[in-house]
């Protein structure tokens, strides 16, 4: 029995030691999911928010992109749209947010590989829009490249990926009709 | 007497109770219940993952808000086949597409007056219960690639998420 509470032991112990080295010496990679969250929590407004409060919301995601940001985004028949700039991200906000009614977004699958010199990193992630009002959800897989400035990790670059790559239909098509 | 003394101040659940809640033997009970928990784990975390399908777009074969199970072991002897109904991986698996596999790699897919060509023939779908007019220009697949499209294709074609899917994208086959 004291082998076996001494095995129990040993393994709480090592448990404990991994869960601090990850509190204490934790890597880009979770500033980066922290940041990606924020980003999700700073775009959703709920129907019953004011309207101060909804354009200090659109004003504060100005914090997470850097001022040279590309935003280039192709929901076939839903969205599509390129911005070049973090104040013209801002205006897009602030129309949206008077355009519906509430918004949720979540990402609910985010991976997120960094540059070896760890100043940059790419985020692979799955996007879910909720509009109030609307039935089905928009899920969207896109592409954050981000850069860490003055200690920061800021959005540089936000694609759509072609999870399913319907839209290079007029570049693949067959060799016998083209 | 002490034992006695210490029995009669505590509190005993009666037998029953005591039965039903933890069993005869606790160690027992106790081992049952981690077995249950990790064999589920495993199950439903590697093997089956269950989801529930949030939009219309495999009507009638699922219904929206149904709940089905993805096989993921289903691919490991043979590959994807063509009318399997297959989960896709976005960025993960918490939110996947389901779609059905009509085309396989190497074959040339196209929809001319809502019917399925591939490499110009006619394909027999059983399973489409809904007439559409796509049409839709023929695509070549790769070595390692799918085209995948949902059953209910009553909607515009530009408002269905269809196309090419890579084979690493495929998590699994449904299962029910």
């Amino acid at each position: 029995m004291k082998i076996v509470f001494r095995f129990v032991l040993a393994a709480a112990l090592v448990a404990f030691g991994v869960w601090m080295w990850t509190v204490l010496f934790s890597g880009p990679e979770k500033a980066i999911r922290k940041q990606l969250v924020g980003i999700a929590r700073t775009v959703s407004f709920s129907p019953n928010q004011g309207s101060l409060s909804r354009l200090a919301g659109a004003q504060n995601l100005g914090f997470f992109f850097s001022t040279n940001i590309e935003v280039d985004i192709n929901v076939p028949g839903r969205v599509q749209q390129s911005l070049m700039s973090q104040s013209e991200i801002i205006q897009a906000a602030v129309a949206a947010r008077s355009a519906v009614r509430g918004l949720t977004v979540k990402f609910p699958d985010i991976n997120i590989t960094v540059a070896p010199d760890k100043q940059s990193a790419v985020a692979d992630l799955t996007v879910e829009v909720n509009i109030s009002g609307e039935r089905d959800p928009i899920v969207q897989e896109m592409k954050f490249t981000l850069q860490k400035t003055g200690g920061k990790w800021l959005v540089t670059r936000i694609e759509t990926v072609r999870t399913l790559s319907i839209l290079n239909f007029e570049l693949r098509r067959a060799p016998s009709i083209v | 007497m002490t034992v006695q003394n210490q029995t009669a101040r505590t509190p005993r659940l009666p037998d029953w109770l005591r039965i039903a809640l933890i069993g005869r033997n606790f160690k027992f009970t106790l081992t049952r219940i981690v077995v249950l928990v990790v064999t589920c784990f495993v199950v439903f975390r590697f093997i089956l993952l269950p989801i529930r399908i949030g939009e219309i777009s495999m009507l009638p074969t699922y219904k929206e808000r149904s709940v089905n199970l993805v096989n993921r072991l289903a691919y490991l002897r043979h590959e994807p086949q063509r009318g399997d109904v297959v989960a896709i991986r976005l960025a993960g698996i918490h939110l996947m597409y389901v779609k059905r596999i009509i085309g396989l790699p190497g074959e040339t897919v196209a929809f001319v007056n809502g019917r399925v060509l591939i490499d110009g023939e006619v394909l027999d779908e059983p399973y489409e219960k809904f007439d559409c007019g796509w049409n839709l220009p023929p695509v070549k697949l790769g070595t390692n690639e799918y085209y995948v499209v949902g059953d209910n294709r009553i909607m515009p074609a530009k408002y269905h998420t269809k196309g090419v899917a890579s084979r690493d994208r495929i998590v699994g086959k449904l299962l029910l």
